[in-house]
């Protein structure tokens, strides 16, 4: 529909502002630097199991919340609605997870 | 706002994504989907958390994983999402070379991470006769790994017929919101193998 | 945009099968719908009468299961689905003051992929037998070991792609929703259907991805032998119920939701006043479907979680009784000092506030774990989910239907007819239903295909029995109705009830190819009820006259549909032997499951590699021209 007009996310930015790649480069880094956090310490062993989990499951969180973030770009202006969506998909997800650990063996 | 396939490439807005409303439309209900996603692949993980332990017969987790594999897996598939960054950005400049070139780099690092899951698959099968059938664990570690598996398969077959496309129709704004679009969803492919090698292969590792 | 797009229009069934136009899929929704709400009607009445007294042998025990199964099955996703989505198609996009839905293509492919799906699981009747492990399907009862026919994957199969058209509908409106209402019309200047249509989309988006992954381990277990409930193997069954309930409590919200839509805009439009609470109601709205998400263990109270789990989701399903009672309040105090017409649409809508307190009084009483233990799988349980799911929703489509049939076809339902419809629909409703929760307090059981006599069921089933008839003659009685009106000429004015309120009312009945002319401009809530207080005959355009944009009609949706059919049919006889070297040939090496899919995918790719240029609808031919019904 050409013709419609549209109140979220009309305003068409022409800026040109070309973005370099360098955030893009440093958020790969960090995801890298996470990524190498979690496989050495899986590789190098020893460590204390919960803390393990514990830490594997917050550098996972976090590479996606940069990903997310700044590649997909959630974080730039009039993204408001796909974060609530993306939020609410995460929460279903999360609770379906809480099941599995939970509610089904016992 | 019209969608003119003959547009100049040169004079393509900053965003040519999101200079049409089918192109914002486009990209809104991508977003939708991949909520969805979100919540189709937590469904997975639920199941595979469920019966992580629910080997039967069958080899566990830790005696199965090969951290090695898993550990180039994932450098690939994390670079070739840089690269599809970087697809994003040259669309952004109007380079149409620049894009097809980082559009096709990311397709080859797809399919170079295809054929470690192939030869991993391959290997659990033939060499530990490790199949959908053998245990609770084997049916739901191959669902959710074949799953991701598949998205790669679909994405690299998309990319692989947008290269196409824009080679042939040039960069417009009819063929940018879907190049965008695939971008996003290839990003998306990645988050989702951030918590596969962290629940499967990781803990897996560590708990299994 | 001056030179315009040379476009094939097409006459007959072929513009039927090509449309993208949201007015005509309302209609093939309704139809189709309205076919397998016909079926899972008479699916109904057969249970009953095989109920009508003890130890009947109408029906085996085996075809009872399948009956029982095939009607919940068909209702939910089949029947009244659709009828909301004919519904949402037919009024959303008018409502929001837009020409289309945000994607035409998508919304032909999830009607189409929708009534594949349903044919699919209803091929089941003649080929081999129907699925008979109840509509939830639960495994070890659904497993190869206790369901030897192919019932069962017509079911997960059939499911899963009717569920892929529900989701692509579902992204489909709140993508539409976002970013296509009118200049002026922010989202608390929504109408309340709109809203619940936004909420429900939402609740469908985070709902059936669960459902999806259900049925690919239920397939997965019973066609590639794989064991995620087969406890020999180390499955869990558990796991299913609680995959199945994570989507099927938000899935009956799902239902009840656009059916709160639809009363708010008829009780408000037939009571002369704006909605009573009009932000509470929304606020509500959202609590609900929130809610709705948190609760799904309830079904599963008897399954043994513990006493943590149990009291955890027993407080968040009575919470729920919060926002519901809010908007009951609302529609009461909006009727309140109105000046109310008790037309057939206000009738149902009137008719489905008493009736739908009591569904959700029985809700909150099944929602106390302790009295669960009592209740579980008894009558009860039957009494309250069709108090909530006829009672509520059936009613608030009835009077949905009656509300909009006119912007629809352009034709009024005849009002006595309707009044009928509504004593026979209501009485035989509350004659079959009401029963039956004493049924279920004197034990007996749900799901079981007879009973002995002198248990004090017996008297209590011939009643039942006949009030499920007097609900079938109420269903005829508006057949005849829509035949009867169908017969009169055309072309109500654009307002039909004089009161209405929001923009649909505002644009021809039925509506031109592009809805609206020019795009209205909004000035508040109740858009067009302002623009009439302030003595205006019409809505003040947004925009120039100009040259419309439209989508051209594509056959592409139906073919990757019946791509899916085919690939789904192939999947399901993958180990079977047919006695016949061709046909074991191909089903048994996958070759049919692949001949679908290059159908599905191809389709997708021409599409892809087509552009569709669309086609100009031009000053000079916006005549009054409505599309044919």
């Amino acid at each position: 529909m050409v013709n419609q007009h549209n109140n979220e996310g009309s305003v068409v930015k022409h800026r040109h502002r070309h973005e370099g790649p360098q955030k893009h480069v440093v958020a790969f880094i960090f995801s890298i630097v996470l990524t190498a956090i979690a496989f050495a310490t899986v590789a190098a062993g020893g460590v204390n199991t919960a803390f393990t989990v514990m830490l594997l499951v917050a550098m996972a969180v976090l590479q996606v919340l940069v990903q997310l973030g700044y590649w997909m770009h959630l974080k730039d202006k009039g993204h408001m609605i796909p974060i609530i969506f993306m939020a609410g998909g995460f929460f279903v997800a999360g609770l379906c997870i809480i099941a599995a650990l939970y509610w089904m063996w016992w | 706002m019209t969608t003119h396939a003959e547009q100049a490439t040169n004079k393509l807005p900053h965003e040519p994504e999101k200079a049409t409303l089918e192109g914002r439309n486009k990209i809104m209900g991508f977003w939708l989907f991949l909520a969805g996603e979100a919540v189709l692949f937590g469904t997975l993980f639920a199941t595979f958390l469920t019966l992580r332990n629910q080997v039967a017969d069958g080899p566990s987790a830790s005696e199965l994983f090969s951290l090695p594999i898993t550990a180039a897996a994932t450098l690939i598939l994390l670079v070739s999402s840089l690269t599809s960054v970087f697809a994003i950005q040259a669309m952004h400049r109007g380079n149409k070379k620049s894009l097809l070139t980082w559009l096709t780099v990311t397709v080859v690092l797809g399919l170079g991470f295809l054929c470690l899951e192939i030869y991993e698959f391959y290997e659990y099968v033939v060499h530990y006769g490790y199949g959908m059938t053998t245990s609770a664990f084997s049916s739901s570690f191959y669902t959710l790994v074949g799953f991701h598996g598949a998205h790669v398969i679909f994405g690299i077959c998309w990319i692989s017929l947008l290269i196409f496309q824009v080679a042939k129709k040039g960069l417009t704004v009819v063929t940018a919101p879907k190049v965008y679009v695939s971008a996003m969803y290839w990003h998306f492919v990645d988050v989702v193998w951030v918590f596969v090698f962290t629940v499967v292969y990781l803990l897996g590792k560590v708990v299994g | 945009m001056a030179h315009a797009h040379s476009v094939k229009r097409h006459k007959g069934l072929m513009d039927w099968l090509t449309t993208v136009d949201h007015k005509k899929i309302a209609i093939l929704y309704l139809v189709a719908g309205g076919f397998f709400f016909g079926i899972g009607g008479i699916e109904a009445l057969l249970i009953r009468v095989q109920l009508w007294k003890p130890m009947n042998t109408f029906v085996t025990a085996q075809q009872f299961n399948e009956l029982i199964t095939m009607h919940g099955t068909t209702m939910i996703f089949l029947g009244v689905m659709p009828i909301i989505f004919a519904i949402m198609n037919a009024v959303i996009p008018l409502q929001i003051g837009a020409r289309d839905v945000a994607f035409p293509f998508l919304n032909s492919l999830g009607f189409w992929t929708f009534l594949f799906g349903g044919l699919l699981l209803n091929l089941s009747w003649f080929m081999g037998g129907a699925p008979d492990g109840g509509w939830t399907a639960y495994a070890p009862l659904s497993s190869t070991t206790y369901s030897t026919t192919h019932g069962v994957d017509f079911y997960t199969i059939g499911l899963q792609i009717a569920g892929l058209g529900t989701l692509i509908g579902g992204i489909n409106f709140l993508a539409t929703i976002i970013t296509m209402r009118a200049p002026g019309m922010s989202f608390m200047r929504m109408p309340m259907f709109t809203w619940t249509t936004f909420v429900t989309s939402a609740m469908i988006l985070f709902a059936f991805p669960a459902i999806t992954v259900g049925l690919v381990l239920l397939s997965f277990d019973r066609i590639l032998g794989a064991n995620f409930f087969n406890v020999a193997g180390g499955g869990n069954p558990v796991l299913w119920q609680h995959i199945f309930w994570i989507f099927g409590h938000p899935e009956v919200y799902i239902l009840i939701l656009p059916a709160f839509g639809i009363i708010s805009e008829v009780v408000s439009t037939f009571s002369r006043k704006r909605l009573f609470g009009y932000s509470s109601m929304v606020f509500a709205t959202i609590l609900i479907a929130f809610l709705g998400f948190m609760v799904w263990a309830h079904h599963m109270f008897t399954t043994g979680m513990g006493p943590v789990a149990n009291a955890l989701f027993a407080i968040a399903t009575m919470l729920i009784a919060v926002p519901t009672g809010i908007k009951i309040f609302n529609w009461l105090f909006t009727m309140w000092g109105g000046q109310i017409t008790f037309t057939t649409a206000n009738l149902f809508a009137v008719g489905f506030i008493p009736t739908f307190v009591m569904g959700g009084v029985t809700g909150v009483m099944l929602g106390s774990a302790p009295a669960d233990y009592q209740f579980h799988d008894t009558y009860f349980v039957v009494a309250h989910f069709h108090y909530v799911i006829v009672g509520g929703l059936v009613l608030g489509l009835f009077s949905g239907l009656h509300y909009w049939w006119p912007k629809m076809f352009g034709r009024v339902l005849n009002e006595t007819l309707g009044k009928i419809e509504f004593w026979t629909f209501i009485i035989g409703f509350h004659l079959t239903f009401f029963l039956q929760h004493f049924l279920g307090l004197i034990g007996m059981q749900r799901r079981v295909y007879t009973y002995l006599p002198n248990q004090g069921f017996d008297m209590m089933n011939v009643l039942s029995t006949i009030g499920a008839f007097l609900m079938g003659v109420g269903v005829i009685v508006f057949l005849i109705n829509v035949f009867v009106t169908a017969r009169k000429p055309s072309g109500v004015e654009n307002d039909p009830w004089g009161d209405g309120r929001t923009l649909e009312w505002a644009i021809p009945s039925p509506p031109p190819e592009y809805n609206f002319k020019q795009l209205p401009l909004v000035r508040g809530l109740d858009a067009f009820w302002k623009e009439k207080m302030a003595g205006n005959k019409e809505m003040t355009p947004a925009e120039p006259v100009g040259s419309i944009h439209m989508p051209s009609p594509t056959i592409i949706p139906f073919v990757m549909s019946v791509g899916l059919f085919i690939a789904g049919l192939g999947f399901m006889f993958t180990t079977d032997d047919f006695g016949n070297s061709f046909l074991n040939f191909m089903f048994n090496n996958y070759i049919v499951v692949i001949i679908g899919l290059a159908i599905t995918f191809g389709s997708m790719i021409v599409h892809s590699l087509n552009d569709d240029p669309g086609w100009h609808i031009e000053p000079e031919e916006q005549g009054g021209k409505g599309v044919e019904a």
